[in-house]
């Protein structure tokens, strides 16, 4: 079964941004072990999902990283918190994925996409490198593949 | 490894966690999932300066299962130890990392230079359970942490016994057993328990021998320890229970460490009369009362079933229906330990079975015929079977639901003692 994956990033070269940050995702379509990639989805400014650059901005001293990071969950600072409308119109943007890949995640985006069934991984890697891990992993998971590394087989015990 | 069905009698190699909890001042540090070590961490007296629920753990999920966990795990060791006051950090891993292929012990081996000792125990539940992982910590201590000694300190002694916490008289056993150690003139070590921890562990290269008290347990670490230290071991293979075992096993280790025949003797001659003065006090309970039963089983593992049929036919006269062994005892050490049930008193040999399977133990246990009521010493799993057959129940193995356990014991004179009061206390409140 072919299922699509979206990678933050600024340049498609390196997941580099995170969650609350990108403002647009990478989409690749994975069929097994082949890879494509299919194109760029922007997050539209004037929507909901693109509203959150601003919402960070006014959290202000703090600086954008602090706020975005967390997705949304601007709570520390007294800006609320919870699955606000940007988080929700960003998972939506990409709900029809498998999996989605960002620097860091915060745990209010997390929770969102659990309630889809997509999986998150907040690593800082290429995103070839990613595309690699992820499509084998489920590659095998999917064949019913063994994860086990070595070849070796567990001993009697 | 053994096909369960049904009613599990041990945990996965991780819950080797106990025997590292039961090092004073040694910290588990997991690399597992947080299922695994929520699953592991429920048992009874685990409380206390370290418990379960704050053993720092990488917590991995799916993203480590595809980028590999090692950088967690680097993380949890490197802030355990600026964080947690321990003496000893043991870092145990689970099934997933090591399925995956974390190399665990390259991050280990980075905090080679720490202020304090870490180690690396393997203990994937895929390569045993919780007694091979017990036998894991052990060797890690060994292999990475003890060095050879060339001092040695004559007349002592490393003592290795029981599982700790697997087996709930763990404590109670091990602080008898040195006692008994120490009336020969001998010097008791031990690493498990109060007061005990890092000091004694540095002690152990320097000890004159080990002496292992189990059927098979621990039987791979004294060996290790004799080729790396060059300490010689004893295995005496049951743990003594009652008077006749417990001066046969006083004569075997005072015989090992060249103890005068005259002062073996005179301990054992203490014991005894005070031992015989007590059982002759309730010679008329057992010779005529009509509760106790004629033919007993024991459910546990190897240590206690072995050391319970010999106290039971040898000390009180009971005829062994079939035991069970429910440790999934590695098969090399099957023969001997049949053997060993084959070495009772009055030409008596007593049938034993290596069986994980609780249902085929309780089938069995149906249908043999006890010539009366059964006598059942397990864990609470028989509790049931044995009140549907009218028999006399007590709790002695894992699980253990319906006993508190501080620091009793079933071992060594005393402790065969306190056995009797258990068994006759459950066999007269019956009728009462």
């Amino acid at each position: 079964m072919a299922y699509k994956i979206a990678f933050g990033s600024s340049n498609g070269i390196h997941v580099d941004l995170k969650f609350g940050e990108t403002d647009r995702f990478y989409i690749y379509r994975v069929d097994g072990q082949d890879l494509e990639f299919l194109e760029v989805r922007h997050v539209d400014p004037s929507s909901d999902a693109g509203k959150e650059p601003e919402r960070a901005a006014s959290c202000g001293e703090k600086g954008t990283g602090s706020c975005g990071g967390n997705g949304g969950g601007c709570g520390g600072n007294g800006h609320g918190c919870g699955g606000g409308t940007e988080v929700l119109g960003k998972v939506a943007l990409i709900e029809d994925c498998r999996a989605v890949v960002c620097r860091k995640i915060g745990f209010q985006a997390q929770k969102q996409f659990e309630k889809k069934a997509i999986s998150v991984f907040d690593v800082d890697v290429s995103v070839e490198d990613a595309l690699d891990k992820i499509s084998s992993y489920y590659y095998k998971i999917d064949s019913r593949q063994s994860l086990r590394k070595s070849q070796a087989v567990p001993e009697e015990a | 490894m053994a096909k369960l069905l049904d009613k599990q009698r041990y945990k996965c190699a991780l819950g080797a966690m106990q025997t590292v909890q039961a090092i004073d001042r040694a910290l588990p540090i997991l690399h597992s999932g947080p299922g695994c070590a929520q699953k592991l961490s429920e048992s009874t007296g685990s409380s206390g300066y370290f418990s379960p629920n704050i053993f720092p753990c990488t917590s991995i999920n799916e993203k480590d299962v595809v980028f590999g966990g090692v950088k967690k795990l680097d993380s949890t060791i490197g802030n355990a130890l600026k964080v947690i006051d321990a003496d000893l950090y043991v870092v145990l891993t689970g099934c997933i990392p090591e399925i995956v292929g974390d190399d665990s012990g390259e991050v280990v081996s980075r905090y080679e230079d720490a202020e304090k000792p870490v180690v690396y125990a393997p203990t994937a539940g895929f390569k045993g359970n919780n007694y091979k992982g017990h036998e894991q910590v052990v060797d890690a201590i060994i292999d990475q942490y003890l060095k050879k000694s060339d001092k040695k300190q004559k007349g002592l002694i490393n003592i290795w016994a029981d599982v700790p916490y697997q087996d709930l008289f763990w404590l109670g056993n091990l602080r008898e057993l040195e006692k008994l150690i120490a009336e020969l003139g001998l010097t008791p070590n031990t690493i498990f328990g109060y007061k005990r921890g890092i000091e004694n562990i540095n002690k152990i290269p320097e000890a004159e021998f080990n002496l292992l008290v189990s059927p098979w347990v621990g039987l791979s670490n004294v060996k290790k320890m004799e080729r790396k230290f060059g300490t010689p071991y004893l295995h005496y293979p049951n743990l003594p229970i009652g008077a006749t075992e417990t001066s046969k096993f006083l004569r075997e280790v005072g015989k090992f460490a060249g103890v005068t025949e005259e002062k073996v003797e005179a301990v054992i001659k203490e014991h005894e009369d005070y031992y015989y003065y007590l059982i002759s006090r309730y010679a008329d309970l057992f010779l005529e009362n009509r509760v106790i039963n004629k033919q007993f089983t024991v459910v546990a593992d190897a240590q206690y079933s072995l050391a319970i049929t010999k106290f039971l036919v040898n000390d009180l006269g009971l005829i062994p229906a079939k035991q069970f062994v429910v440790d999934d005892t590695p098969k090399n050490y099957r023969e001997r330990i049949t053997e060993e049930f084959k070495k009772l008193n009055f030409g008596i040999e007593a049938e034993v079975s290596f069986e994980t399977d609780g249902y085929k133990i309780h089938e069995e246990i149906r249908n043999h015929d006890y010539h009366g009521y059964p006598l059942v010493l397990g864990g609470y799993y028989e509790k049931e079977v044995t009140e549907n057959l009218k028999g006399n129940f007590l709790n002695i193995s894992w699980p253990v639901q319906d006993k508190v356990v501080f620091d009793s014991f079933y071992a060594g004179y005393a402790g065969g003692i306190r056995l009797i009061e258990d068994i006759y206390t459950i066999a007269v409140s019956r009728f009462n």
